[in-house]
This record gives structure tokens, sequence and C-alpha cells, in this order.
């Protein structure tokens, strides 16, 4: 099965193609080929996995890593491979993408119905899925490099979905900007892989690497480019502006953007090529302190919106910074592990959102509350999906986070202290505002206007409630149950320290303690009164403007665009027209024309005029000739 | 100064005062009947050579068939302007082009006397034998090239409407 | 006569032919002069047959050739005159001047 495993990504592929040419004859067929496709993949996933299972061997890790490809190109002695590479990352996120595509799929046939490009949603939403699939699996940088790009237009035209709304074009443009300035960084490194090995296939750059081929100077450039397209991709602070803008294309979308596909390539990507920041202490370093960064400003953020989506997603951001910072702290099972379980905690909160604002037309969290008496089962679901994300136990995201906050702990001295105040910290923070989201939507006095609001129905019901059931109980896969599966940390194995598969109980105790504080906090605040919001933000009244203001970032970024891009561009632009238009291309063309006009005269149309030509021609060769005898 | 000096003398004096009313006469009437005679003169010096047959082939190809094709497209076209034809505008360039090769050529026969052998020419029985075996794939290719000037001839010159004075291009 | 004084005939005739194809306007009179080019040259194997080549056969043979394409060129070209006359009512060259610059 797992040589068949090229089907999962193609056949979405195969899905898009068939509702782009025979979408518009066949409007009823395109959602059933796009929800089949992908069922079917994911039907596939469960062959391959249980083949993979079978195939491999414990504990050898090196043994967990099956690559299938064959030569697609040929040119001179690059061989340019196309081919798959099933290994338990890939494996993951194969299975976190297809279930999350097949779930908001679901979602979507309802919530979606009414939209007239109902087709052409679920073209791209299939697209969307297939290219992510490609991403996840292939096993040279080229072809990552290709499905990267892929997942990038395709988030373009999601976002864009509602293009004829101004703000949701602009969203879409800024996104496809903003992450195209890290996809160069990401080119250029995986072009210095190319020029110093010869190849893009992973394996032989892996074993170039483990060989000392690669000098260090190449490790941590090539590292620090490729996590430049990372940050990207997964919207880390300095290009984090694009994914709160997001929003802006349908609910469905801002859920398969945020759990399984887009944001999650970056931290994919990070995982893929974990080696050279193995190897790397610098650029593990930059992913550490990028990823700290990332996460207090952004949970900062995340506690003052008021937007709904806006606020779920900063906490997107912050917990893709969570899975960077296990990635820095040299933990590609904690990342992965934090990957899976916010994947399905967070397909579990936006779908909850889209069936909030579908049921009340309401996106402000202020014009909310009490929401939990018109729509219990979304209530329920969001509720769950909250805590685990908030990080309370027993619920898996109290896991995921227990594992990273485990992992920067193991960092070595003298950075250990710093980052693991950031990750409590970060831990706490989450807490506050999945607290202050979930009480101030569902809990409290519900408004009268939102009387009418109305739960959604059960084919949106259905995904979301598997989705938080994945999500709840997602945590035990952290645990040893058989010889086979000796927890997630023996499953995804990178090198890690022996210890990080050890809970440690003064960690678990003290995120746990930090979860229940949290949300007692925002228990008081939003549900019984007690604790006054208001008089806490006059006291800290420039923070929080600085804060709600998105530290002025986007502020920051317009005037460089304004006043050092656009000048920098007017000059250039000048240059382009003064020297290549007006000389390089106009001079020589008005020179051909001016000599032309003389020069035509000679063609006089006679035909004794050019025999008399060649006669005369003749004449000189032959006296010519005479001479050189 | 023998006899066969003598004969040749009076052929090339033909040959030439005729080529030069060819390409001087005002009249092509004119012109095709001082070309017969320069193209017969020709066949005299093929005599004078030793090739009767090809003095022959000369006479009853260009003497017989192409003047006379000549002047079957001068019949055809009636033109008025053909019994005074003037030379262009660049006679005199082309005056001293033509010298110009003929020097060149003179220039090269006179410097360079090649070593001759005995006059002598082949039996008809020996041309013919030549013809028909070593080169008989280019002799069939000839007969080929006949036969497709011959249709070509024919399509470009059949009327059609379209072909009427004046309508063209 | 020697071999210079026919190679002298041909270059003459050559010459003739050169100036008429460069000073005539009449189409049929630049064939006529093509004519006489030709014949130049044929002149010339014959004679190098008739002098140098010891088997004394080749340049008869291509004398026969010559005089067949002659014969072919010469169809072909009457009827493009012809054609010629008909759409422009002329056989001047200088009036099929269609690709003037």
């Amino acid at each position: 099965m797992m040589e068949l495993a090229w089907l999962i990504p193609s056949l979405p592929a195969i899905a898009f193609a068939f509702m782009v040419t025979l979408g518009k004859r066949l409007p009823n067929w395109s959602a059933i080929a796009a929800t089949g496709s992908i069922a079917v993949s994911f039907a596939l996933f469960f062959f391959v996995f249980a083949d993979w299972l079978g195939a491999k061997s414990f504990p050898h890790p090196e043994n967990y890593t099956f690559v299938y490809s064959i030569d697609w190109l040929r040119a001179g002695d690059a061989i340019l491979t196309w081919g798959m590479w099933i290994d338990p990352i890939s494996l993951t996120m194969l299975g976190l993408v297809t279930a999350a595509a097949l779930g908001i799929q679901v979602y979507s046939w309802s919530y979606m119905a009414h939209e007239p490009r109902f087709t052409w949603f679920f073209a791209v939403h299939s697209l969307f899925a297939a290219s992510m699939l490609a991403l996840v699996m292939a096993d040279n940088l080229l072809l990552l490099y290709i499905a990267w790009e892929l997942v990038g237009i395709c988030s373009y035209l999601l976002i864009g979905f509602f293009y004829d709304r101004r703000s949701a074009a602009e969203a879409a443009k800024k996104a496809f900007i903003t992450t195209r300035v890290g996809d160069v960084g990401l080119l250029i490194g995986i072009l210095l892989l190319f020029v110093e090995t010869g190849t893009f296939e992973l394996s032989t750059i892996f074993a170039a690497l483990a060989a000392g081929d690669l000098s260090e100077g190449i490790v941590t450039g090539a590292a620090v480019l490729m996590l430049l397209g990372a940050i990207g991709k997964s919207a880390q602070f300095p290009f984090h502006v694009w994914l709160p803008d997001a929003m802006e294309g349908p609910t469905p979308v801002s859920a398969l953007v945020h759990s399984a596909t887009m944001v999650v390539a970056g931290v994919y990507l990070v995982a893929r090529i974990f080696p050279f920041f193995e190897a790397s202490d610098t650029a593990s370093l930059v992913l550490l302190s990028l990823g700290a960064v990332t996460a207090m400003g952004a949970a900062a953020m995340a506690l003052v919106m008021t937007d709904i989506k806006r606020v779920l997603a900063y906490s997107t951001l912050t917990d893709l910074a969570f899975m960077m910072l296990a990635l820095g702290a040299g933990s590609v099972t904690a990342g992965m592990f934090h990957l899976l379980l916010h994947g399905f905690a967070k397909a579990t909160l936006f779908l909850g959102a889209g069936s909030v604002s579908h049921g009340s037309d309401k996106t402000d969290i202020r014009d909310m509350g009490g929401l939990r008496r018109v729509m219990p089962w979304t209530a329920l679901a969001f509720g769950i999906g909250a805590l685990s994300l908030g990080g309370l136990p027993p619920f898996g995201g109290f896991f995921s986070k227990d594992e990273v906050t485990l992992a920067v702990f193991l960092i070595e001295e003298p950075y250990r202290w710093i980052f693991l105040t950031v990750a409590l910290t970060v831990g706490f923070m989450k807490a506050l505002y999945m607290g202050r989201l979930f009480f101030s939507v569902f809990l409290g006095r519900l408004k009268p206007e939102n009387e009418h609001a109305h739960e959604a129905g059960p084919a949106m019901l259905a995904p979301m409630l598997v989705f938080t059931t994945l999500g709840a109980v997602g945590g035990l896969l952290a645990f040893n149950w058989t010889d086979g599966y000796q927890g997630f940390g023996y499953f995804v194995f990178a090198g890690d320290h022996q210890e990080a598969f050890h809970p440690n109980w003064w960690i678990a105790a003290a995120s746990a303690a930090l979860a229940v504080a949290g949300f007692g906090i925002t228990w008081l605040a939003y549900v019984t009164g007690s604790l006054r919001t208001d008089s806490i933000i006059a006291k800290v009244r420039p923070v929080h403007t600085l804060v709600a203001n998105k530290f002025y970032v986007d502020e920051v970024y317009q005037w460089g665009i304004d006043q050092v891009m656009l000048r920098a561009g007017n000059a250039v632009a000048w240059v382009d027209r003064a020297f290549v238009n007006d000389i390089g291309v106009n001079g020589p063309g008005i020179v051909t024309e001016k000599s032309g006009t003389k020069l035509r005269l000679l063609q006089s149309g006679k035909i004794y005029n050019y025999a008399l030509g060649m006669v005369l021609g003749f004449l000189a060769v032959a006296v010519a000739w005479w001479w050189a005898l | 100064m023998d006899a066969q000096a003598v004969a040749f003398a009076i052929v090339a004096v033909v040959a030439l005062v005729s080529g030069v009313g060819v390409v001087t006469t005002r009249n092509v009437a004119h012109a095709a009947l001082f070309l017969l005679v320069s193209l017969a003169s020709v066949a005299g010096v093929f005599i004078l050579l030793v090739a009767e047959f090809l003095a022959l082939v000369q006479v009853l190809i260009y003497g017989g068939a192409v003047t006379i094709v000549l002047l079957f497209a001068l019949m055809l076209t009636r033109a008025e302007e053909f019994s005074n034809v003037r030379s262009n505008p660049q006679w005199a360039v082309a005056a001293v082009a033509a010298l110009g090769v003929f020097g060149a050529m003179g220039a090269v026969i006179l410097n360079d006397r090649l070593d001759t052998q005995e006059l002598r020419g082949p039996s008809l029985q020996e041309l013919g034998g030549e013809l028909f075996t070593n080169w008989v794939v280019p002799f069939e290719i000839a007969s080929l090239v006949l036969l497709m000037a011959l249709i070509g001839a024919i399509i470009l010159a059949r009327a059609s409407d379209s072909d009427e004075p004046g309508s063209g291009g | 006569m020697e071999l210079y004084h026919v190679e002298l005939l041909s270059a003459a005739l050559f010459a003739l032919g050169v100036y008429g194809v460069l000073a005539r306007r009449n189409a049929i009179m630049i064939l006529m002069a093509v004519e006489l080019m030709l014949n130049a040259v044929t002149i010339n194997a014959v004679a190098y047959a008739a002098f140098l080549d010891p088997g004394r056969l080749v340049g008869q043979v291509i004398t026969v050739f010559v005089i067949t394409v002659a014969a072919a060129e010469v169809g072909l070209a009457m009827a493009i005159i012809l054609r010629l006359y008909r759409v422009r009512a002329t056989a001047n060259v200088d009036e099929a001047d269609t690709m003037r610059g």
C-alpha cells in the first residue's frame, strides 16, 4: 500500500481538475467529487499507516523512513525526481490534513450551501488539500517548493473568495505578498543546498549533512533561509501580519488554514529539515527567539481582540510559535504533537465560531453572551476545544503544551530559564484568552437581540463534534499503550532527549496550575463579574492601547512601504524608463527605424538592380582573389 | 593560317556580332532572330570542336525549339512596346560591369594557358554508350525535370478569370 | 585554333549575356541574354572535352544536360512572362516592382 501513497494527494487534485472543467455542467457533482476524493484519501491513509506499521522495525529510527521516487528530468548530471517520503512526521501530517479537510468539507456542505460560487469553493478547497498533502509527502525540496507555492496560491484564492469585497481582496493580497517575502528566503535556501550538494533530494542532503560535507556557515545559512519561508507561511513575527486579516475568507477556509494546511506547513518544514537545526545552534537560537517573541506578542494581542475569529487567529499565532519553540528546543516530538492536537482543537473552535456567526450573525464577542442556551451543542464543542487549547487537564491540549514546556525546560543553559519563563507565561495567557473567549460568548446572560439565534444543522455539528472528541482525547496518544506503540515520543522520533519522554511532574503541575488559574481569573471576570476588567484596563491604558493596535506593526510596515518601498520603486522605475526603456529598448528601435527608412530605398524592386549587385559582387570577389593569389 | 582557323574566325565573329545585336537591338523580334544566328554560329563552333552531334542538337533545340517558343510568346502577347524596347537606366554601369567580367575571365585565360592535347572528339556510339551507362540516372532525372517544367508551364500559363490585365496587384 | 581562342570567344559571349541581363528591361530580352550565357558555358565545356579530357566525353555529356535544362527553363520562363503580361499588361521587369522598399 505504501507505494500507492501518491494517490492520497492525487485524488483531490483530480477532483479539482474535474470541478474546474466540468463543474459548470455538473454542479451537483462537484461537492460529491471533492468530499468523495478526500474521503478516499483519508481511507487510503489508514492503509498506508497500517502498511508502515508492519514494514518498519522498532526501535531503529533509521528504518522509519520509506522513500519511493521516480526520475522525472535529467539535465546533465542533475537528476530531478518525484517522490514520496513516508515517515512518522509525514504520516502525522497526512492523517491530520485528510481528517481536517474531510470534516471541514462536510461542514461546508451546509455552511456554503447558498454561495453562488459553491463549486469554485470546493474546487480550490480540494486543490488546497492536494497541495498540502503533496507538500508533506515530498521527498525532495523542489517538489516541496512547488507544493509550497501551490498552497500559497490556494490560500490566496480562498482568502479572497469574496473578492467583490475590498477588504477580502486586500487580505488575500496581503497574505500572498507577505508569505512571498519568506518564500524568497526558502527558494534561496533550497538553491544554496542544490549548489552545495547538487541535488534536491532530502535523503542525499541529510547524508551530506551527517557526513559533515557542508560547512557550518552553509548549514546555518540554509537553515535560516528556509526558516524565513517557514515563518512566512506559519505567520511568525515579523511576517505574522497576514494571518489575522485572512479571516476575510469563509470560516471553513479559516478552519482549514489554521488547523491543518497553510500555517502548519511552516512548522512541518522546520520539522522536515530538522537535522539542519540540530546541526546549527545559531539557527536553533533564531528559531527559539522568533518563537518566543511571537508567542508573547500574539498571546497579548489575543487577550484584547474583540472579534471572535481574530481572537482565534492570534491564538493560532501563539500556538504556532509554541510549536516553533518546541522545535527550537530540539524536540520534533513535542512540536508535531502540539501541531496535531492544536489542529484538532483549532478545527473545533473555527467550526464552532462559524456556527456562532452563522446562527447569530454576529462576530464581535462583546455582542454575545449566554449563547449556550440557544446553541448547546456548539457550546459544548467550543467549550471543550477552548479548554483543551487553553491547556486544562485532562484535555489533549494540556498534554501537548506540557510536552512543549518540558522540551523548553530541557534547553541547555544559559537560555533555559528565559525560554521556560516565556513558555509558562504564554501557557497562562493561553488559558486567559481561551477562558475570556468561551465565557464571554457562551456563558453569562443571553442578550435579547440574540434570542433568535439558532443551533447549526447536523451536517455542521457532526464534524465539529468529531474534532472535539479527537481534541479531547488526543492527549492519550502521548502514553505508552502497547509494545507496538510506545507513546508519541517513540513514534515521532528525531533524536530527542530521552528525558523528554518521561513526564516531569514539576513542570506538569506548574503548567496545570497556571491553566487553572487562567480559567479561574476569567471565570471571575466574565461569568461572576466580580473582577472588573475595565479597571484593570484603565490601569495599564498605554499598554492596552499598544496591544490593541497590534503593536503598530501594520503601521510600521505601511510606513515602510509608503516611504521606503514606493520611493525606491519610483527611483527604480525612473531608471527603468530612462535607461532601460528609452535608451536600451527604444534606442535600438529608433536607430533601426531611421536607418531602415533610409536603407529601404536601396530595395528598388527592379530585378536588374539586384542582378547588377550580384555581378559587381562577383567582380569584387574575383579581383580580391586575383590579388591574393 | 589553316582553313580550320579561318572557319573559326568567321563563326566567332558572326556569333559575337549577332550576340551584340541580341543585347542592343530595340526590337524584340529582331533580337530573337539575332539570337538564332548567334546560336547557329555556336553550332558551327561545335562542329569545329569535333562535336557534330551536339551541333545537331544545338540547331534542333535552340534554333528549332527555343527560338520558336520565344517568337510564339511574342505573338501571344501582341505588345506594341516590343518593337521599341529601350535599355534600362543602368545600362552604362551594366556595360562597365560586363567589360569587367570579360576582363576578369580574359585575364585568367591568357595568364594561365592550359597544355592541350590533339583536337579530337568522341564517336556518336561512344557518347550514346556513355549517356546510357554511366550517366543513365542523371539522364532519367533530366527527363523528369523536363516533365515537371512542362506541367509547371501549363499551370502557369493557363488562363484564369482573375488574370485579366489590371486586376492583379 | 587554340584552346584559348575558344575560351576568349566563350568569355566574350558570356560578357555579352551579362550585359544583356543587366541592361535590358524587357523580360524576353533578358531571357535571350541568359541563353547567350548558357551557350558560352557549353562552348567552354565542349572545348575542354575536345582539347583536355583524355576520354573526350564528359564535357559533351554535360552539354547535353545543359541544353536539356535550358529547354525546360525557356518553357517555364515563357509561361511566367505570359502570366506577368496577363496580370500587368507588360513584359517590362521594372514595372513588376511590388517588392520595392
